[in-house]
Parts: structure tokens; sequence; C-alpha cells
């Protein structure tokens, strides 16, 4: 009952914070433009607050640079449990197009901190990003919620 | 106070009580326009394994050329696969791609077809006229049509080379169709200075089986490459570009070594006025005839005139082999020249 | 006492560590610490062919990401000596207007955010919807377009895509009077914008200050009043403001949009038909180019190889317009919550700025102000 209670108002609000760890800003962009009216992210009880702290939900973009190998880590261990993370963007994945020779990036972010969900694209559009949010967002949460008991 | 009075005119009006009493998303948010790169589509069925896509893609893990495995229906196919974790959906491989209808499709790129070519290469492929033989191998392979025959000569046209060296593979005479790395000209020559200069001073340091050598006998060496290798990365630092550079020109080497037993000499001085450069003087203060090897052309003229047979002339061939420990070598044979074998007088 | 602010922080987008130095709630002094997304671009552009290196400096910065592509191109045509045909160029000014005008937008929203403005924030966002709406059609992608070439623009365009992108404007330049008015005349933003951040014309020329900051400050200086395009083909006038606070940089923001606009509509209007795309024969040689970014002049210094790109180097506004807002708009700032709100006026990208480490003798990493190392 009380799970079942808390499940709910898990999926029903969820606080998320952006983590650019390196990346050229374009996935920054585009989650901004979630906020627009057109998209309207928190009619889906989303709210963006960028502040680990009281986050729900980390959106990880970029790759991973030099400053965050360390910083990364911390980042989350800030972040409340329970928590889940989603990469925006292919730079958290593999580093998209920085990760060559000359390139001073650490990807795959899942080398420092486990990444739930990703979501390709350089960068995905706002749908995209919306769309992948909503069908893992909401159930991961609270999935996550009942396995700390 | 006049944004107070926004508020209130912006409330009043009638466009948003009708927003406001029928708010939903509208559909044109999830809908893309035409021109919208989704990651590429892969035709399998027309694909033609040149690897245009792979070479173009300016992202390093997107892009990945497969080959199915045979089964008892034939050959597997091959195919491009794209990794949606590092595309960075810029249509830039739909573009490029040779084929007719195309392989990859993105967005209205794969529609786009530029008259010139747009595939990036360090290479440039050129038909040595010389040592071509006409069998036309190439122009049947080539997956796009990009050589052909002009005035009864072999002819790529780097407008319609997609750079996929199926044409080097498979021509039948080494040589004959060459790859040429462009950008680096003047340190690919520096490179084969280095390669040069040096199996020339390892043969000259032999002097004493050079000057025991029967007249049709022969040398054999064997000098791991490794002792010019840290040199050779200096000038390039690409590996396997040395590399290629190095086995590329080792192999078509011929050099011809002179051997001056100054002991022997006579100082008849026959050779001074001989010499094409200028090259051999006499040096009074010392009493001796010398040679500058940097102007000597290695012409053996001197070889011919000496008539004490000090002078001795060689001719030394080059192959680039690995040997049983897997270490790649380079064999050296030396021979006697055979001008003018009646001259010599022991 | 120090306040560091960053790199994760509500008021910030991107990962930067701003250090204020405050008595009270006055700020004294401010530092910025740079380095969380050094990518080592330009390195990476090394040894590479034009045709990749291309789609490297469209992510040198995600929002303005149109202009560094131009810049590069422009300065390989530079090289080689040729220049894009006339469509070519037509083309380009209208995607990098659009840049602009989506780049100012997005610039004021975030300054609107930091002042918890909803309404002008959800208002503004919502106008730039329709100018990203007119770059996906154009180009095919929302943010890094992939448009430009060396010789001219990727695919051609037509009357079927310029109707909707002239209806959008339409839509835009409909809707912007009425945000415009309510921010310039609304006095709680006022309050908190007017005479906060003050920059005089003396201190931004010795900050070079570039851009619509710049221009906040009373310098009459637009590039694009020297660009061969503008000049010859195009109409159009600068806009400065010499208050040099922040209601002036968002003011100077808003005014250059229905510009851009004018600008947009005079290039379709006059489209010359022709090429839009010719081959280049890339020479061996240095050259530097210069073009009005959005947030100011991009500078491209480029030294080719033949096919190959030998060096580049790459100046972009925020450097400088990020190191102004730390030296002299932060400098007594009344509160916390306006140095937030000015920081933001300025318009900063990090992800533009961050190419270059600064490393001691033993390739320890080494953090200074920008002015001591320079």
């Amino acid at each position: 009952m009380l799970n079942t209670l808390k499940d709910i108002v898990r999926k029903s609000s969820i606080h998320v914070c952006i983590v650019n760890c390196g990346g050229c800003n374009g996935c920054d962009v585009e989650l901004v433009a979630l906020l627009s009216p057109r998209y309207d992210l928190e009619q889906y009880g989303i709210y963006v607050h960028n502040n680990p702290r009281e986050a729900d939900v980390l959106l990880l973009t970029g790759a991973v640079t030099e400053q965050w190998v360390t910083d990364l880590k911390k980042i989350y261990d800030k972040t409340p449990e329970p928590k889940i993370v989603v990469s925006v963007g292919n730079c958290p994945v593999s580093g998209c197009i920085f990760n060559q020779e000359g390139g001073k990036v650490y990807a795959p972010a899942s080398n420092f901190i486990p990444v739930d969900a990703s979501i390709p694209g350089c960068p995905p559009r706002p749908t995209e990003i919306l769309e992948a949010i909503l069908a893992v967002g909401p159930d991961a949460i609270a999935q996550r919620g009942r396995e700390d008991k | 106070m006049s944004s107070f009075m926004g508020y209130i005119y912006d409330f009043a009006r009638k466009t948003w009580v009708n927003k406001f009493s029928n708010a939903h998303t509208h559909q044109r948010v999830v809908n893309k326009p035409k021109r919208f790169r989704e990651f590429p589509t892969v035709n399998k069925k027309y694909c033609i394994a040149c690897g245009a896509c792979t070479a173009s893609c300016p992202s390093p893990h997107a892009i990945l050329l497969v080959r199915d495995k045979d089964d008892d229906e034939g050959e597997g196919w091959t195919y491009p696969v794209i990794n949606e974790g590092a595309c960075i959906r810029c249509g830039f491989c739909a573009e490029v791609c040779p084929t007719d209808p195309k392989t990859l499709e993105c967005g209205e790129n794969h529609l786009y077809e530029p008259e010139f070519n747009i595939i990036p290469s360090k290479r440039q492929y050129i038909v040595d006229d010389y040592l071509c033989i006409r069998c036309k191998k190439c122009m049947r392979t080539c997956p796009v049509g990009a050589i052909s025959v002009v005035d009864d000569k072999m002819v790529v046209d780097p407008l319609k080379c997609i750079h996929c060296n199926e044409c080097v593979d498979v021509c039948p005479v080494e040589g004959a169709m060459k790859a040429v790395i462009v950008d680096n000209l003047q340190d690919q020559k520096d490179l084969i200075v280095l390669v040069v200069n040096f199996l020339e001073k390892f043969i000259e340091n032999k002097t004493d089986d050079l000057r025991s050598l029967k007249k049709d006998g022969l040398l054999q060496y064997e000098v791991p490459i490794t002792e010019i290798w840290d040199d050779a990365l200096k000038i390039i630092p690409d590996g396997e570009i040395a590399m290629e550079i190095i086995r590329k020109s080792i192999n078509r080497m011929k050099i011809r070594i002179i051997d001056w037993d100054s002991d022997k000499c006579k100082k008849c001085q026959l050779c001074v006025p001989e010499c094409p450069t200028g090259c051999i003087k006499f040096d009074e203060e010392n009493d001796t005839i010398v040679r500058d090897v940097e102007k000597c052309l290695r012409c053996s003229i001197c070889y011919q005139t000496c008539p004490f047979s000090v002078i001795k002339y060689f001719l030394a061939k080059f192959a680039f082999e690995e040997n049983e420990d897997g270490d790649e070598v380079i064999h050296i044979s030396v021979r006697n020249s055979n001008i003018c074998n009646d001259i010599v007088v022991d | 006492m120090i306040l560091p602010i960053g790199p994760i922080h509500p008021g910030l987008k991107e990962p930067l560590r701003l250090k204020l130095q405050t008595e009270g709630e006055r700020v004294v002094k401010a530092e910025i610490e740079y380095g969380y997304v050094h990518r080592g671009i330009e390195k990476i552009m090394e040894g590479k062919t034009w045709q990749k290196a291309i789609y490297l400096s469209e992510r040198v910065c995600g929002i303005c990401s149109y202009d560094h592509t131009q810049t590069f191109a422009e300065t390989i045509e530079k090289i080689s000596g040729v220049e894009a045909p006339l469509r070519a160029q037509f083309l380009r000014v209208i995607t990098n207007e659009l840049d602009r005008i989506q780049s100012h937008l997005l610039a004021n929203s975030t300054f609107f955010k930091c002042l918890d403005h909803e309404t002008l924030f959800m208002q503004v966002l919502d106008m730039r919807e329709y100018i990203m709406d007119s770059i996906e059609l154009l180009t095919g992608n929302r943010v890094n377009m992939g448009w430009n070439v060396v010789g001219g623009v990727k695919m051609d365009a037509d009357e079927r895509l310029f109707k909707p992108i002239l209806d959008n404007l339409k839509i835009v330049e409909e809707q912007l009077p009425f945000t415009r008015e309510l921010y310039a005349e609304g006095p709680v933003v006022g309050l908190r914008s007017k005479g906060v951040g003050l920059m005089s014309k003396k201190e931004a020329i010795k900050g070079r200050a570039v851009g619509p900051i710049g221009r906040g400050s009373g310098i009459k200086y637009d590039f694009r009043q020297e660009q061969p395009t503008y000049v010859d083909h195009l109409d159009f006038k600068p806009i400065w403001r010499k208050e040099g606070d922040n209601y002036a940089r968002n003011l100077n923001r808003f005014d250059e949009i229905p510009e851009s606009i004018s600008l947009i509509r005079q290039a379709i209007d006059n489209m010359p038909k022709g090429d839009y795309r010719i081959p280049v024969d890339i020479k061996t040689g240095f050259d530097t180019h210069k073009n009005e970014a959005p947030r100011g002049e991009v500078t491209y210094m480029i030294e080719t190889n033949g096919n190959l790109i030998k060096h580049i180097s790459i100046r972009t506004p925020s450097i400088s317009n990020i190191d102004a807002c730390a030296r002299y708009m932060l400098d007594g700032v009344a509160t916390v919550a306006d140095a937030v709100a000015t920081y933001a006026s300025s318009d900063p990208c990090i992800a533009c700025t961050e190419r270059v480490a600064i490393v001691d003798e033993h390739g320890e990493s080494v953090k200074k102000d920008f002015y001591e190392v320079i």
C-alpha cells in the first residue's frame, strides 16, 4: 500500500538536473527548448532544477572531459536515492566526434557512473528526448525506489 | 505598470481564452520535415563494399562495414552498419555513396549529387604507363567506372574515383597502379634519401667482402628494418605510411656501389679528366686522389678507365621480406658489374 | 567572503565556476574558472581533410554552430583564391540570420530565467521554436546543421522552402513587439536590469567586449558592415545603445531581431540564380578570416598543407565577453542574485571558449586569470 503510494508520487513528480560534462552545448540547448510552451516538459511533472541535491534524474550530456573524471562521481554521490541517470546525445555513449586522436575526452560516461538509459543523436530532437524520458523515467524511478527497500 | 496591463490584456483576448479552453499538443511538434536527417537507413542489396562511407565519416566509431556469413545460397551480403550511439547524423555517408540507387539514405542528402568527388582522401591513383600491360582488369573491377581508356592508355578520373583501392589489389603487375599519398611529398623524399644513404653506407662498410668477391660471385646480407625505424618515424610519424613508403621504395631500388682501394692506387690520374662531374680531384698536398661522394653520379666511367683495377663497381638489389622470426628485414644482394668484364686484370 | 557558484548551478546551463568575493551582499570582485569542457578540438582537426574538419568546427559551440562552419569554409575559400557563388552567399546570409535570431532569443530567455520571470521566458522560448522550425526545414537539423561546405552550401533551396520560413518569420514579427514592450516597459524587469552590471565604453574597449555586449556599451561596431555580401547587396543598420547595463544588452538583442528578419526577407526577394556549390581546389597557404557571429566576431586562422589542415586556431567572441563580464560588469553588483543575471546577460557560451589548456612546464594545468596569461 505504502509502496504503491510512493510509486505514484515518484512517478508524477520528477526533478531533473542537467550535468554538462564537456560537450558542444547543443544537447543542453535542446533540453532548454523542452521547457518551451510547445513541448512543455512540466505538464508531465518533470521539473528542471539543475541542483543535484534535489534531483531524481541526472540528465548527462557531454563527453567526460578531464576535469569531470573525478567530479562526475562526486555529483552522482550527492544525488539522493532513488536516482537514475539518463544520457542525452552521443557524447556520453561513445564520445561522438571528439573521441579520436588529439581529443581529450574519457568517454563513455558509464565507466564512471552507472547509466540507466541513453538517447542517441547529435543532438536528438526535443521530441525524441521527451519520448525517451517519458518511456524510461517514471517507471525506472519507481522501480529504483522499491529496490532500495 | 504596462507589464501588469499587458497580462490583463493578454488574458482578456479571445485567442487566449480559445487556447486555454482547447489546450493540446499540436501535431507539428512530432512531425519531422522532409529534409530532416534521421539515422541513415541501409539498403543491403545495393552495397558494393567500396568503403566510401567509412572513409568519409567524420565520427570515428559511427559506421562499420560488415560481411554476413556465407551459407548454402551463396556469399553473404556486405553492407554498412550504423552505430546509433556515435552517428552524428550529418548525412555525409549518404552523399558520398557511389551506388545507384543509393545504399545509404538520410534526409534529402542522398538525393544530392555533385558533379565532382567529395570523398576526402589522402591518396591519388595513378597508372604507370610504362608498366601497365593494358589487361583492363582494373577497368572491369572499378565499381564506379572511374577508369577508362584514353589514347590507348589507362586513365583514372580523380573526380569519379572513390579511393576503394580495388584496382590496386586486382592489378597483376606490381607497381603499375599506384596509390600515391599526395600530401607529404617532401617528407616522402626525405625518407627515401634516408633509406638509400643508410643502405649504401652499410654495403660500403663491408670492404673486405667486396674486394674478395669473385667475378660471378654474389654477396647476401639481411638488415633488420628496426635500425632505421626510429629515424623514419621522426620524418613521417604515421608508422603505417612510413612502412608502406619504405617497402615500395626498397622493392624497386637498385644501388650502384663504387669501392676505392686507395692503398693500391698508383696515382696515374687517368680518372681525373674522365670524370663527367669533376668530382675526382688530385690532392697535391697529401699526394692522394680524392672522390667527392656527394657529387659522384656512380656512372662507372672511372671504373672503366682505371688500368690497374683499383676502382671496383658493384650492383646491389634489395627486397623487403619477413624472415623466419617474423621480423621485417631488408634482403641485400650485391654482385659485380658485368660491364667490361674483360678488362679486369688481376 | 568568497562565494563559489557552479559548475552545476540552477542559474548556469554550462559548467563553469564563478568565484564571487562578497562584502555582505555586494560583489567586490569576481573570478571565472574555466576548464570543464576542454575537448582539444583544434588538435583533433589537425591533419584532417576539410570535409571532416568542418563537422568538428560545427561542434565548437552548439548555439552558434552555423557561424563556425561559415567562417571555416570562407577561410579555406580565401586560401584557395575562390569565392562562393552569389546564390550560396545569399543562402548563407539567410541561415546566418536565422541562427542569430535563435541565439539572441535563447540568450534573452536565459536572462529572464535568471530573473525568474517565467512569462517572458516562456514567450521568448515559444518564438524561438518557430525559428528552429525554419532552420530545420532549410538545413535538415535543428542545432548542428551540416549546411555549409567549402565552395557554397550543401543543398539548394527554392520557393517551396522559403514560403514556410517567411510564414514563421511573420509569426515571430507579430509576437516580438509585445514581448519587447513587456521587457522594455515592465517595472519589475526594469528594476532588476536597469543600472545593473554597468560597463562603460572605455571599459568595454579595454575588456575587448564584442557583439551585442560591446554595442550595449556604445561601441558602434558590427563586423557585418565590412562583409562584402552585406555591404554590396543588402541593407541594414547596426543596433547600439550607450547605457552599458543589462537592460541595454538585452534590448540590443531584441532590436537586432527585426533587422535580421528584414535581412532574410531581402535575401529571399533578391535571391540570384546560378550555382549553389562549386568545386574548390584546396591550395597550400595560410589565412585569417572574420565573421560576425551572434555573440560578436569569430576569427579563424588556418594553415593548409595541400588537401589537409596543418594548423588551425579559433578565436570566439565569448572568451572576451566573459572576461569583460568578470572584470567590469560583475564589479560592484548589488546582490548575488543580480550577479547571476548579469553573468547571463553577457550571453556566455562556455563550449566556445574552451579550446586551450594552459599548462606549466611539467604538464600540470594552470588556472589563471586570462589577463595574466596573455
